[in-house]
């Protein structure tokens, strides 16, 4: 990257009172807080972590027998954290609690089994819309995304990851992540949680070795990669005549994978970043707890150098058999829920916040480019796909929105709207990022208000 | 009414239920599938076809063949199984950036492994890198890889792209067509969009290519060889008894076997199996490796009548299975393979066990790990076997059952599930599928045979479509005749081949592919012939770009 003398020398006054950055990051920067030296705002980040299962049922489930031991005592700032938010205290100054929402989209009658929780509440939870429901005609659930999950809507905003005037863009448009393999089925819903529309998902990468190979395994050898990169001319050329051949449907999947190869094209051609490469790790911890830290410390140094602005972390999946044997449970977690198993499901509850306060650290613990830890400059909506698993019940929907969008997103609240719109939480991480919205949620699921007191 | 397809096992368990009686869902429950207004039409109509990417088997296979040797393993983008089938996952989804990164790594790592070595380079390329030699080459492989002509053009263009990316360097600039040609788009997605029909307008039939292409992929999971393509260049492929002979041909290929296997796989939920998990503390025959060696059992035994001139049906019901000392073990028998072997052994005429359905990893993967699941073992059949729709759970239902009588002596399995028979809710779907289940109670969680649960003597009374047969071992003999079973087997079959759920239009193709099936006395080659002549198979509706 080119920088000319007045930016370089902007970037170094300015710098000069800040934590250390990246020395090459720190010298495009104008000051240690609101722009870059060229007078482009200083990039925000979006992310999601995702667990499976929602969280032990209570009283507002239908059993009034179970205390609810997820809701803060009391709303407003300085909540103190509730027996299964424990996990979080000492950050939870950072992180937002909202309780009480549930899904507000509609639920088509036809085929049946659309109202289910798993599907309703993470296509809501992660897109603000319903299942489609042609889906439904299979009796196992094959139901699809109905539109971009909210990281890829973020992920394609212009004015998000490239304002006008920007050099350049970061390296990829965003980055997946999971760690545990275990699945419900290999249906393309219950694999990813971040899609890019309709049956186009973003699997994630599950193990911090592919992770780094991804990010920073750039071949050193130029010539081969202008080699690669010239040769996608051909592969590109190829796409498009079969494209013209094809139907609507399939031409769209062409002309995606067409797009793509263009996409790959510049990344080939690019000059890495300035990032100072961490070591590259051995391979997959089965620990997940070890995987995730893993993973995320090599996210946050994609972050740190602006490879990417937008990430997912599926921790789980969604409907997740995953077995804890960790935790003492001998059946998957899906089962376990339903088997009503009150104990494992609240253990397995605390080990997921655990886990968010492990990848929470991490990004508390890196600082982007201005000196910033990254967990301030990011929003992070840490969610799953119901309320809880034992009948699927979609009241009371967890959702936790931690960082600060540097400054933009007020955080360590308790916001409770019982039977409040899920949408609304969309629309308030759109408006903390910048990103302008009057409305957003479909299909019923469409609100105009943002969730009060935080932006 | 709705239109209804196969169920893929719901992993919720028991089954929950559904609001309203049979009769109120309309006959929606146990209608054929797939079912839709129940009306099948008397003429055949073709479906609008699909374009599958290659699967990650595929995708592999495709390379090694092209590159006459082994290729790394490349990481794709995972396939995914609506319906069942990758093959429809492949046909639906689209490709990830991601993916798309993927397989340009995965083409440049396959090139390379050949062209580093310069004997398998020589032997792949078999001329000095000439313009002449570059030229007649990538026009062969691209055609080969494409499985289609490749007009001079066409094959210019890929020698060219080469030489331009890698001026200077012959060798070079052909690895680096190579390289190209498998990634491209021609490679990675079967267009198989036929040509129109002058007989009937509107229908495109696979023109010869295309047909040798979706005969290699469904019977090697791989692209044609050579001599498949040349009857394809020729047009031979077309005459019936040369599409016979090439279909024998392939069967008898080694390559058949794992291709047939992945249908039965995806079909029966075989992978399922390495990962089952069970408390060896609780069930001593949990031994290491035990989900492996149930998968290997069922292989062999599909293995037998899938390529074997057999009768399809004894999948159901035959005695003759294959043993390593894990199952020995589990079964009671009294052979003693070594370790890492198999045994073939005939089961005892008056034993509990014959055919699939007794199969330990039948019984243990549709079963929870510390209970059985009538309810699983019955929607399997009548999902899978039968081809017949089980609707699903209700929202919010509870699916615990109560574990103590009210006296607190503990339940059998069969009482916990009362209360899906009395309770109205519940009684609707769950008469169509536990029945057929309780059938199996003389088989414990992992499949072990057992006469005695909680303290009680085990009732394993089953009931299909008000036959009345005790054991899983009676359900097989029950199964073995009963035509929606291979008529069934038919269609799946169709489904993995095409990479789509079968059109209402086709339903008269469907059932004489089963009648073909029945004709043939249920020889699974057979039936394999009879779906590539199926009109189904042969004939998609035009596109219009």
């Amino acid at each position: 990257m080119k920088l000319d003398r007045r930016t370089v020398l902007r970037g170094m006054l300015g710098g000069a009172a800040c934590a250390l950055g990246l020395p090459l990051l720190d010298a495009m920067r104008s000051d240690c807080g609101t722009a870059l030296a060229d007078g482009l705002p200083l990039p925000k980040r979006f992310g999601v972590f995702f667990w499976a299962n929602g969280l032990p049922w209570h009283g507002a489930h239908g059993h009034p027998d179970k205390p609810d031991l997820w809701t803060p005592a009391t709303t407003g700032a300085g909540y103190n954290p509730s027996q299964l938010l424990e996990p979080l205290r000492g950050i939870h100054d950072r992180v937002s609690v909202i309780t009480g929402l549930e899904p507000h989209t509609e639920v088509p009658p036809i085929p049946d089994g659309q109202g289910d929780g798993h599907m309703r509440g993470a296509a809501v939870a992660l897109s603000s819309d319903r299942c489609r429901s042609e889906g439904f005609h299979h009796p196992s659930h094959v139901f699809a995304f109905n539109r971009p999950t909210l990281d890829q809507v973020i992920a394609t905003t212009p004015s998000f990851v490239a304002p006008a005037g920007a050099g350049s863009q970061p390296r990829f448009k965003s980055i997946e992540l999971g760690v545990s393999r275990a699945l419900f089925h290999p249906y393309g819903h219950w694999m990813a949680i971040s899609h890019a529309g309709p049956d186009k998902l973003n699997q994630p990468i599950t193990s911090a070795a592919d992770l780094w190979r991804h990010l920073f395994g750039v071949p050193t050898d130029t010539a081969l990669l202008e080699r690669r990169a010239g040769l996608l001319d051909a592969v590109s050329d190829d796409a498009k005549r079969l494209s013209s051949k094809l139907g609507v449907k399939d031409r769209e999947r062409l002309d995606a994978h067409f797009s793509h190869l263009s996409e790959l094209q510049k990344r080939l051609r690019a000059t890495t970043a300035a990032c100072k490469v961490p070591a590259a790790p051995a391979g997959r911890s089965e620990d997940l707890k070890t995987e995730l830290e893993l993973q995320t410390r090599l996210l946050a140094v994609a972050l740190q150098c602006d490879l990417t602005r937008v990430f997912s972390m599926m921790f789980t999946s969604p409907a997740s058999n995953h077995v804890f044997s960790n935790l003492g449970v001998g059946a998957g977690m899906h089962q376990v829920c339903h088997d009503g198993n009150y104990n494992a499901v609240k253990a397995i509850t605390t080990y997921h916040m655990q886990s968010l306060r492990i990848f929470l650290d991490v990004l508390a613990s890196t600082q982007d480019i201005d000196g910033m830890s990254l967990l301030d400059t990011s929003v992070v909506l840490a969610t799953s796909e119901y309320g809880e698993g034992y009948k699927h019940h979609p009241k009371e929907h967890p959702v936790l929105l931690c960082g600060r969008a540097r400054g933009a997103l007020k955080t360590g609240q308790h916001v409770r709207i019982p039977g409040g719109n899920l949408s609304r939480v969309h629309l308030t991480i759109l408006r903390a990022l910048g990103i302008d919205a009057k409305s957003y949620g479909f299909n019923g699921g469409a609100t105009t208000e943002v969730l009060p007191g935080l932006v | 009414m709705l239109r209804r397809v196969l169920a893929v096992l719901l992993v919720v368990a028991p089954l929950a239920c559904v609001h309203g009686s049979i009769e109120e869902l309309d006959g929606v429950a146990g209608a054929p599938d797939p079912s839709s207004t129940g009306k099948v039409e008397e003429q055949f109509a073709p479906a609008p076809p699909v374009v599958p990417r290659l699967t990650a088997q595929q995708h592999h296979n495709a390379l090694v063949d092209l590159l006459r040797g082994p290729v790394p393993v490349a990481q794709l983008e995972a396939d995914t199984a609506p319906y069942l089938f990758t093959s429809i996952g492949a046909a639906t989804t689209t490709v990830s950036e991601r993916g798309v990164s993927q397989s340009e790594d995965a083409a440049l790592s396959a090139a390379r492994a050949v062209f580093a070595d310069p004997k398998r380079r020589d032997a792949l390329v078999g001329c000095e890198p000439d313009d002449a030699c570059a030229r007649s080459f990538i026009t062969g492989f691209a055609r080969r890889a494409f499985r289609r002509p490749v007009d001079a053009e066409e094959a210019e263009r890929w020698v060219a792209i080469g030489k331009k990316v890698a001026p200077g360097n012959a060798w070079l600039a052909i690895e680096m067509s190579v390289a190209g040609i498998l990634q491209a788009p021609s490679f990675l997605y079967r267009l198989e969009l036929g040509k129109p029909d002058p007989s009937r307008p509107g229908w495109n039939r696979l023109d010869a290519y295309e047909l040798a292409s979706r005969i290699s992929f469904l019977l090697w999971s791989s692209v044609p060889d050579e001599e498949l393509l040349n009857a394809a260049t020729t047009g031979e492929l077309e005459k019936d008894d040369v599409l016979s002979k090439e279909i024998d041909r392939m069967l008898d290929d080694p390559r058949a076997r794992p291709a047939l296997m992945a249908f039965h796989k995806q079909w029966l939920d075989l992978k399922d199996l390495d990962a089952l998990q069970r408390d060896p503390a609780k069930h001593p025959d949990a031994r290491p490796g035990f989900g492996a060696s149930m998968r290997g059992e069922i292989e062999r035994l599909l293995d037998d009548v899938t390529l074997e001139d057999r009768d399809f049906r004894d999948l159901f019901d035959r005695r003759t299975t294959w043993v390593d000392a894990n199952l020995a073990a589990l079964y009671r028998l009294d052979a003693t393979p070594a370790a890492g072997m198999w045994e073939r052994v005939v089961l005892p005429s008056d034993g509990p066990r014959a055919g699939l359905l007794t199969t330990a990893g039948f019984l243990a993967v549709n079963a929870h790990p510390e209970v059985t699941s009538p309810t699983r073992r019955g929607k399997f059949v009548r999902e899978r076997l039968l081809c017949e729709y089980v609707p699903p759970p209700p929202d919010d239902v509870a699916t615990d059952l109560d574990k103590e009588s009210k006296a607190g002596t503990p339940k059998t399995q069969r009482e916990k599930l009362e209360v899906h028979r009395t309770n109205p809710t519940c009684a609707g779907c769950h008469k169509f599928v536990d029945p057929i289940g309780l059938g199996f109670e003389d088989f414990d969680s992992m499949g072990v045979h057992r006469t005695m649960e909680q303290d009680k003597p085990v009732d394993a009374r089953g009931e299909l479509d008000g036959i009345h047969f005790t054991g899983g071992k009676a359900l097989g003999k029950l199964l073995r005749d009963d035509t929606r079973t291979t008529a069934c087997v038919a269609r799946q079959l169709f489904r993995f081949a095409t990479g789509r759920l079968e059109n209402q239009t086709e339903e008269p193709a469907m059932i004489a592919l089963g009648k073909s099936f029945s004709a043939s006395g249920y020889k699974f080659r057979a039936l394999i012939h009879a779906l590539v002549r199926s009109d189904a198979f042969r004939y998609a509706l035009e596109v219009k770009p």
